[in-house]
């Protein structure tokens, strides 16, 4: 690899061509800075090589800035292409790389001017159409409405950037308070690209602004977090210059959090690819697999992770998750106690453990491991649940009720909570705990929420404790109708029941 | 990480609550120039990793409510490493890790606190918090909180009158920026940028985003109104910390102060050998009238001229000359103090807005009072009393008012925490007055203060 010095020299020999600030490359990942020391050496031999046509130097400069690019070594970068494109000035990607390379560190004046130049260069599509929607994008950035405005109306004449632009005009309508065309506008990019769920907030901003607040609503309720991006021939290359572990674990990540499972486990098998004894790509790989349904390669990834680094936690808890889901519970007991002696306040992988521990009978650490994660996360509903749960099995009635009561305090619009005391007040073993009134109560309130089988059933179960058998009987063929897909065997409990419904009181259960 | 000050125990002292990583500290002020650590009888812990907090009083019972700001679960048990786009290691943004939610603590009255996360809502949401501010920003006349979160759509807790808080960042329009993007919220500047009589919001966030204005339309309504503001396009290059609606100038328009410093480490910086390479310029922004802005810093003085690291910003009248000076918390070097040498040039008014609630040993400032300074032949002005906001730093709770061109003042209207009105006539210019509760004229209870 050549020194820094050196190239410097040897750059600044180059005719008519500005020096290069270069990167320094110590601490880059090791394939990363062989790639950059490549291409910088190169760089620096045809800068030596004087026969070389300026041409062929400046694209030599221009492929030195694209990988530059890559990485976000934005100011070498711009010094690259701002020499490639004096030695070749009739070529429009210099200029236009010059302009994204401006636009990332945030120098938008210089941006607009070289994206301006690139477009007089190139002024047809596909050039015209992705480096109009970063004129676009600069100019609303800038508050310059109209220049913004005149330029996404030049990309939205390209279908490929057109829902881009059209994403882009809607923000601009919105800047300026007009509410119509900005959900003309929003529409029309999500129509193009249903899946950029991070357009519905900005659309949702639009109807609330027209007085439309169900529209609003209803469009906040599918936001998320997928964007839009115009295709861009130049940079969409330049991403894919990018080597070595690291990138592939982000675009991993990336993908994964796009819910693109298949494409993050590519990801994540190239970067193990380069690095194979990365346990954090291999964590990563089982987690996705486990994500896309393969539950077998899940698991040998996770395993081979823990065989690299038997302390990872994620490993442990994934792997245990995947174990308890999969009939293995003494397994999967044994990776979530490892996951939780490696994180004691993961709320989480203590459920869990607990969870494992009370369908494996030990009720008693079940509780304990139940209460230190409620201790942890009062707000778990799932760790309440539980706990609630283990005191029934442990037959501590009273104190469930208690704890129950306890959890409802705090989270008043709990269904399962709400569910799960009505049952306990309905149909206690211990009859003093039941409370046919507040049961009903409870139990009018889950179906009166989410009308199921099982909130009908629950209902039926107070009624039957209050000695209402008829009306009891009723609502336990609503819950056996709307069961009518369940098991058979869950249709015999709901019909035994009825059963002694129907021959009236005393009903009790 | 973070301060927050209020009197929590009405004695007539501003107590101190330091927000850690690990165990938080409640400093009662002995009111002789000592403090007492209070935080175990006071049940005023949080063992997470806290980065800031707000007193307010949110039952409007006359006692000062508690909010502790919390960011993420990081410990040396789930570290992971974390790298900059070039490869290199690099700090770890807040996705690495779970975000924790944050706690909110009632007072009894009697020096304790009761925890009501759960119950009230605020503990049922987790967000990697670094801002938080206690404003009534639906103009209901109760406080609300507003949660400026790392990396996450930002929360907008608003109150329900029965100690519950309903969390409407998204309809309200303060969640997330006008493309739908969460960004990396830190600090926070409240205040009537516009003059239409409601606090609207300016957040700070990282470099590659822009900082974000939201504007109050009115109850609560807001909309981002960074394109058309001129406060987007000079922020993209930096990273935002402490921040404040200040008339530096004293025209009677709100100006902009923001403090920056990357957390991600600056390449050509780091080349030169230099050890914290972070270092970014400070910003001061004017409000050329009704909330459009121009970058003055380079003009401002040399403090905004050489970069920094820049993290919290405390904002107050320091020298006591009637304008708003600046106290920078800098990583790695000492603490600055920008006094202020242009704002007293213009007539101004100082308010210091307090109570004594039932109980109270002493006055107290009513954090969460607001004020509409009435002027003839001119728009009211609006301001308000508080000590948070900014990031991570607490502030001077007395008001300035810059009067600019227009000093003639008619009326000055109170709009009190506990939810009364009051008018008092004018006070003295360029000097400051004390208004106490109760010694005003009574003004019919605003259902909102416009």
């Amino acid at each position: 690899m050549m020194g820094a010095g050196l190239l410097l020299t040897l750059l600044l020999a180059a005719p008519a061509v500005g020096p290069v600030r270069f990167p320094d490359l110590s601490g880059l990942e090791s394939a990363v800075a062989a790639q950059l020391g490549e291409m910088q050496r190169l760089l620096a031999e045809q800068v030596s090589a004087s026969v070389a046509a300026p041409v062929k130097v400046a694209g030599s400069y221009g492929d030195l800035g694209q990988v530059y690019l890559a990485y976000a070594f934005n100011d070498a970068a711009a010094d690259c292409f701002q020499g490639a494109s004096r030695l070749d000035p009739k070529d429009f990607r210099w200029p236009y790389l010059l302009g994204a390379a401006q636009q990332a560190a945030g120098r938008l004046d210089e941006a607009v001017a070289a994206f301006e130049k690139a477009l007089t260069l190139s002024p047809a599509p596909p050039a015209s159409g992705a480096g109009n929607v970063h004129l676009g994008e600069i100019r609303l950035l800038q508050g310059r409405l109209d220049d913004a405005e005149a330029a996404l109306r030049k990309a939205v004449a390209f279908p490929p950037t057109a829902a881009m632009a059209h994403s882009l005009l809607g923000q601009v309508a919105l800047a300026r308070r007009d509410f119509h065309a900005a959900a003309e506008h929003l529409e029309a990019a999500l129509a193009a690209v249903p899946e950029a769920s991070r357009l519905h907030v900005p659309l949702a901003m639009a109807y609330r602004g027209l007085g439309d607040r169900a529209k609003a609503e209803e469009h906040l309720a599918k936001a998320g977090a997928v964007g839009l991006r115009a295709p861009d021939p130049l940079l969409d290359g330049v991403a894919s210059l990018r080597v070595g572990e690291r990138v592939a674990v982000m675009r991993g990540r990336v993908a994964a959090q796009a819910g693109r499972y298949r494409d993050a486990a590519e990801e994540f098998r190239r970067a193990l690819a380069v690095r194979p004894e990365s346990v954090e790509a291999r964590v990563d790989l089982g987690s996705v697999l486990a994500l896309a349904g393969d539950r077998s390669g899940a698991m040998e990834q996770l395993r081979e992770a823990l065989r690299l680094d038997p302390g990872n936690v994620t490993a442990h808890f994934n792997l245990g998750a995947l174990l308890a889901d999969g009939g293995a519970p003494e397994e999967a007991r044994a990776h979530l106690e490892a996951a939780v002696a490696g994180r004691p306040d993961d709320a989480e992988a203590r459920r869990l453990l607990a969870k494992v521990l009370r369908d494996g009978g030990q009720l008693p650490a079940a509780l304990a491991q139940y209460r230190r994660a409620v201790e942890l996360a009062p707000g778990d509903e799932a760790a309440r649940l539980g706990e609630a749960e283990t005191l029934v099995r442990l037959g501590r009635y009273a104190e469930a009720r208690n704890r129950l009561d306890e959890a409802l305090g705090l989270m008043p619009g709990s269904g399962l909570l709400t569910h799960a005391q009505a049952r306990l007040l309905a149909a206690c073993p211990e009859r003093a705990v039941r409370d046919g009134e507040r049961a009903l109560k409870l139990a009018l309130a889950v179906w009166q929420a989410q009308p199921s089988a099982a909130h009908a059933e629950t209902v039926a179960l107070a009624l039957a404790e209050l000695g209402r058998c008829d009306e009891a009987a009723t609502w336990q063929r609503t819950a056996a109708d709307r069961a009518r897909s369940e098991s058979p065997a869950r249709l015999a409990v709901l019909n035994g029941a009825l059963a002694a419904y129907e021959k009236g009181p005393p009903c009790r259960p | 990480m973070g301060v927050a000050t209020g009197d929590y125990d009405n004695d007539g002292w501003m107590d101190l609550y330091i927000a850690n990583y690990g165990s938080n500290q409640l400093w009662h002020n002995n009111g002789d120039g000592t403090f007492t650590d209070v935080t175990a009888v006071a049940g005023a812990d949080d063992p997470r990793w806290s980065a800031g907090a707000t007193f307010a009083d949110l039952d409007r019972d006359g006692w000062l409510d508690l909010f502790v700001l919390n960011y993420v679960d990081s410990s040396v048990q789930n570290n992971v490493r974390c790298y900059a786009p070039s490869s290199r290691r690099d700090y770890c943004g807040p996705q690495a890790f779970q975000p924790v939610p944050s706690r909110l603590l009632r007072n009894r009255g009697n020096g304790t606190f009761e925890d009501v996360s759960i119950k009230s809502g605020i503990g049922r949401k987790a967000g990697p918090g670094l801002g938080v501010v206690a404003d009534d920003l639906d103009g209901d006349g109760w406080q609300d909180l507003f949660v400026a979160n790392d990396g996450s759509p930002s929360f907008l807790w608003l109150n329900q009158k029965d100690f519950t808080f309903k969390e409407d960042g998204l309809l309200a329009g303060v969640a997330v920026n006008a493309a739908g993007k969460p960004e990396a919220g830190m600090g926070i500047a409240v205040g009537d940028c516009d003059g239409d009589g409601d606090d609207d919001l300016f957040i700070t966030h990282l470099t590659g985003e822009t900082n974000t204005l939201y504007l109050n339309q009115g109850g609560g309504v807001f909309e981002d109104a960074t394109a058309r503001s001129g406060l987007g396009a000079p922020s993209l290059p930096y990273t935002g910390f402490g921040t404040a609606w200040i008339d530096f100038d004293n025209d009677g328009w709100l100006d902009l102060a923001a403090f920056n410093g990357a957390v991600n480490l600056n390449g050509a910086q780091w080349a030169k050998g230099d050890l914290f390479p972070y270092a970014q310029p400070d910003q001061l922004f004017r409000n050329q009238g009704g909330c459009r802005f121009v970058e003055v810093g380079p003009e401002a003085g040399a403090a905004f001229r050489t970069p920094r690291v820049s993290r919290g910003a405390a904002f107050g009248d320091v020298d006591n000359d009637g304008d708003t000076d600046i106290v920078v918390v800098d990583t790695d070097s000492p603490v600055r103090l920008l006094v202020n040498e242009t704002g007293s040039r213009r007539p101004w008014l100082g308010l210091r807005l307090v109570g004594k609630p039932a109980g109270a040993k002493g006055e107290r400032d009513l954090l969460g009072a607001r004020v509409e300074v009435l002027r003839r032949a001119a728009p009211p002005l609006w301001r308000r009393s508080a000590t948070d906001g900014s990031y991570a730093s607490a502030s001077d709770p007395r008001v300035l008012v810059g009067l600019g061109d227009v000093p003639e003042v008619t009326e000055v209207r109170v709009f009190w925490p506990d939810g009364a009105a009051e008018s008092f006539p004018p006070p003295p210019l360029r000097t400051y007055t004390k208004l106490l509760r109760g010694t005003g004229k009574t003004l019919p209870p605003p259902g909102a203060p416009k």
